[in-house]
């Protein structure tokens, strides 16, 4: 999978999660641009994306991630 | 050792003393040397627990460190954290420890003094440093964090005297970075103000405020059959300013001495007592357990299979908004279970301090959509509604605190019967609740400084507001910050409460 199609997905992810599909995710998207991404909603994020790229993260990886950018290199490191 | 007492000051001053006069790589040995006397100093089988929960942890974390296989770092996670809860259990509920006590009373033929010092042979914090330790194996497998490889250099995280007996808690990768720092701590006389500001002010909630407060407790919750109606509330409103007076105060001596010794930790109350929510409360009540629970037990429970599949179930029932929050709702349910049985292990906490709230808050979910419309009614960004959301969160605590405070379940249930029961406010009343005219004065005159300081603090909005109280009496000229702490030292002196039996170290949360 490459770098802009896991961003397409992600994308849908997103747009699916928040129920908004005006959502349109980029490398510096930060919680603070997308409305109601809390604590909470990080996790059923987190629990999307491993549904839908068929992954799993440790919970290491799912803390001190700083924008969007970083969360599709997670993606794309566990994909190989 | 008491955190409240001269003892303990001497402590840290001859402490400090050794540790600024030793080259910096010395220093965490001095650390360790001093952790090791305190935990000693709260008895020999305290010392042998806490090495053994050290020892095990220290040992699962090498194990589950990320250059071994995945079957046996899940194994040694799963038996380090059951092993480590067992210990806790078996100290705190089954009396291990007394056991222990008693067999060698027997052995040793004990003479009174000895089983005078064994009487107090108690395993104090033991719950703070449990949960810490396991956060640590969590940390390792979930690769939050590097296994440490140096015991001695563990051991220091896991014991750290200002924090050993009542938290705060600490994540091992945030206080490994402090500790090391400590080389380079360099002593001045700021340090050596802030901190003993910060210390006297944790004197004076415990002694002139806690202790004060706790007599009118004593007799209300000891005679509930005497004292019906209103005084029910007094008496649940002054357990609620007394526990906070007492863990917060235990908190500020906890922060003032490890500040001297250049190692800040993290905040665990900031004017819970002002929130606006029973969520915000939680959010400024016992900060450092909540982010524990939150990061160890809320988020990990969220994504387990069985979670995501209550969520889809529930999504597919209730549609996707609502059904999204029943996991939610479940894993509140567990999360304050198992913050009502972290404060005592009986079901007057776990309904008082746990389920209580959780009600609460997915009460306040439920009706969310009347509370909006009514907000816009009520003005709520006007100062009255502000003071009643307040009013209101501090009633539905100290309902909690009846059950937190009363005897069991039963006498609880007695105490809210009580409140329909008639009553009569007149002098003679007043005065048996067992202050005198001028104790009232004082103990009036020192909530109203706590308020103030509580109010300065909620104002500034910040997660490490506590702080920014010193530093506004630091930005002062020298003789003012000084004479806020001679101030609060001669109340301590003058006012504290100190009498024939009198235990300063009974702080009720390090009995937890």
């Amino acid at each position: 999978m490459t770098r802009e199609e896991v961003f397409v997905k992600l994308n849908e992810i997103f747009q699916d999660v928040f129920d908004d599909e005006d959502i349109n995710v980029n490398d510096a998207t930060t919680a603070a641009d997308v409305d109601g991404w809390d604590s909470l909603e990080h996790i059923n994020l987190l629990v999307a994306i491993e549904r839908g790229f068929g992954i799993r993260f440790t919970m290491g990886e799912t803390t001190g991630l700083k924008n969007v950018g970083e969360m599709v290199d997670k993606i794309m490191a566990h994909l190989g | 050792m008491s955190l409240v007492s001269a003892a303990f000051l001497a402590f840290v001053a001859i402490t400090a003393i050794i540790y600024y006069l030793v080259p910096g790589g010395a220093r965490r040995w001095i650390l360790l040397i001093a952790s090791l006397a305190f935990c000693a100093s709260c008895g020999f089988y305290s010392l042998v627990f806490v090495l053994l929960e050290a020892v095990t942890t220290f040992i699962g974390g090498l194990l589950c460190g990320p250059d071994k296989k995945k079957g046996l770092r899940n194994v040694s996670a799963i038996i380090t954290v059951i092993l480590n809860l067992g210990i806790l259990c078996a100290v705190r509920y089954y009396g291990v420890i007394g056991m222990f006590e008693e067999s060698l009373n027997q052995v040793l033929a004990a003479s009174p003094a000895t089983k005078t010092f064994m009487t107090y042979v108690l395993p104090v914090g033991m719950a703070f440093y449990t949960l810490q330790l396991i956060g640590y194996t969590l940390d390792v497998r979930w690769e939050k964090t590097a296994p440490e490889k140096n015991f001695f250099r563990y051991l220091l995280f896991a014991t750290y005297f200002p924090y050993f007996t009542s938290g705060p808690m600490n994540s091992y990768a945030d206080l490994s970075v402090k500790l090391d720092g400590s080389k380079n701590a360099k002593f001045s006389f700021d340090r050596l103000r802030d901190s003993a500001i910060r210390i006297a002010w944790g004197f004076f909630k415990k002694l002139v405020i806690a202790d004060r407060i706790a007599i009118i407790v004593n007799n209300i919750y000891g005679n509930h059959e005497t004292y019906t109606g209103l005084y029910v509330f007094i008496g649940a409103a002054a357990f609620a300013i007394e526990l906070y007076a007492d863990f917060s105060g235990c908190m500020d001596v906890v922060l003032g001495a490890s500040h001297f010794l250049g190692i800040d930790l993290p905040e665990n109350f900031n004017s819970p007592f002002l929130s606006h929510t029973i969520r915000e409360y939680w959010q400024r009540w016992h900060i450092t357990l909540g982010g524990w629970l939150r990061d160890y037990l809320f988020y990990p429970l969220l994504r387990t299979p069985a979670f995501i599949k209550i969520g889809d179930v529930s999504k597919k029932l209730l549609g996707k908004k609502k059904g999204k929050k029943i996991p939610v709702d479940v894993a509140l349910i567990i999360l304050w279970a198992a913050v009502g049985y972290w404060h005592g292990g009986l079901m007057k906490y776990v309904i008082g301090t746990g389920l209580l709230h959780c009600f609460y808050i997915i009460l306040g979910e439920i009706v969310e959509p009347v509370s909006v419309k009514l907000r816009k009614v009520l003005h709520s960004d006007k100062l009255p509604y502000k003071i009643f959301q307040t009013a209101r969160t501090f009633f539905l605590v100290m309902l909690g605190h009846i059950f937190f405070r009363a005897v069991n379940v039963p006498d609880a249930i007695e105490m809210y019967k009580a409140i329909f029961r008639p009553f009569a406010i007149n002098g003679e009343w007043i005065a048996s609740l067992g202050l005198d005219t001028s104790n009232w004065i004082v103990l009036f005159a020192s909530l109203a400084v706590l308020i103030a300081v509580d109010i300065y603090k909620y104002r500034e909005k910040q997660e490490e507001a506590p702080r920014l109280v010193l530093e506004k009496i630091a930005s002062k000229p020298l003789v003012v910050s000084w004479a806020v702490f001679m101030l609060l030292f001669i109340a301590v002196l003058v006012f504290g409460m100190y009498g024939l039996g009198y235990d300063s170290g009974a702080f009720i949360y390090a009995r937890i």
